[in-house]
């Protein structure tokens, strides 16, 4: 039934830690190894998780496509990094090594955004006070899609 | 506060458009299980949390979560532009046109209308995590059955990314629920509701 199931692990980084004795009645999830193997952050995006161990893709999908390239998807992929970091800090806030990957993602994304706004106006309201007119307005908005990644 | 950002988390680029996907796939828009259920859920569940891990990332995923409505929200905008009437009638789409035109409403593909009856605040915390790891599987499954359902693969691939948020916020939420039951009573975790009891 299972043949074509690409993923690999179990265990490795597919594995997190348990309790070796727990209570009964309380439900336990594997807490996520610190140092987990990670996606470069294109693939992070492409795949919805920053984690390997992680991606656990359904059976009826198209293999992950890449994300049109340009300068939002190259934003897109920096802020998804901090995002996925993010979540794995709140639940993990004293791995250091987690935290210094986060904050070399988060300068990164700034740099980023600072390029795309140069070149494509404002991502927030307070940004417009930068141009020289009101620029907030300016299409495309997000959900108009006109050329995917490259907006 | 909340501050709008103008763009998606994942692009949303579709090229044809299909009313009939888009019949469907509002239910994650604001069907039991959808996007805007999931971020009033986690953003309504975090005042009465205790512990500071929890208000962090019931906050972050509540908002991860808002990011994901406006990505379902874009596919459905993007499925039913320049719809001709010949379309409209023939493609499952003409209970909803009736009522929204092509506006983006948050319903259940069924057409029930979004209902806060469909998410649970307790305010107790082993209740509301347990809750919410019910409410990513449950997120998880609606986004395998639209993968069924559909062949068009600039939709299906953003449908696939939303899929594996899911899992990545359950992996998350268990183990916030671990992180809780070390500060609770360690001989009895229902001793007290952390959330009240002081």
């Amino acid at each position: 039934m299972y043949p074509d199931n690409p993923v690999t692990p179990v265990c490795g980084d597919g594995c997190g830690t348990l309790p070796q004795q727990a209570p009964l009645a309380f439900p336990y999830v594997p807490m996520q190894q610190s140092a987990s193997k990670r996606y470069g952050q294109d693939e992070a995006l492409n795949n919805g998780s920053l984690f390997p161990g992680l991606n656990l893709p359904f059976h009826i999908q198209d293999k992950a496509r890449n994300v049109v390239k340009g300068p939002l998807a190259e934003l897109q992929a920096l802020e998804f990094v901090v995002t996925e970091m993010g979540l794995y800090l709140d639940t993990h806030p004293n791995d250091q090594e987690a935290f210094a990957l986060f904050q070399q993602y988060v300068a990164l994304a700034r740099e980023g955004r600072k390029r795309y706004t140069e070149l494509y106006g404002p991502v927030y309201q307070m940004g417009a006070a930068d141009s020289d007119h009101y620029n907030w307005l300016h299409d495309p908005w997000p959900w108009d899609g006109k050329d995917g990644g490259a907006r | 506060m909340f501050v709008y950002e103008k763009k998606l988390q994942y692009p949303v680029k579709i090229a044809t458009a299909n009313p009939k996907l888009a019949s469907f796939i509002i239910s994650q828009y604001g069907g039991p299980d959808g996007e805007l259920g999931a971020s009033m859920r986690y953003l309504s569940q975090r005042y009465a949390m205790p512990y500071p891990e929890l208000k962090g990332l019931l906050t972050d995923i509540g908002t991860e979560e808002l990011g994901h409505l406006e990505m379902v929200g874009a596919i459905i905008h993007q499925l039913t532009r320049n719809l001709t009437d010949e379309e409209v009638r023939a493609a499952g789409f003409d209970a909803y046109f009736v009522d929204h035109t092509t506006g983006v409403y948050p319903t259940a593909a069924s057409g029930f209308p979004w209902s806060a009856a469909s998410i649970g605040v307790k305010g107790d915390v082993i209740c509301d995590l347990t809750e919410d790891l019910a409410a990513e599987q449950k997120a998880r499954v609606t986004y395998d059955n639209i993968l069924r359902m559909c062949d068009d693969p600039d939709v299906k691939d953003v449908i696939r990314f939303l899929r594996q948020r899911e899992i990545t916020h359950f992996q998350r939420f268990g183990e916030a629920l671990r992180l809780a039951r070390e500060k609770m009573d360690q001989k009895n975790v229902y001793f007290v509701n952390p959330a009240f009891d002081h």
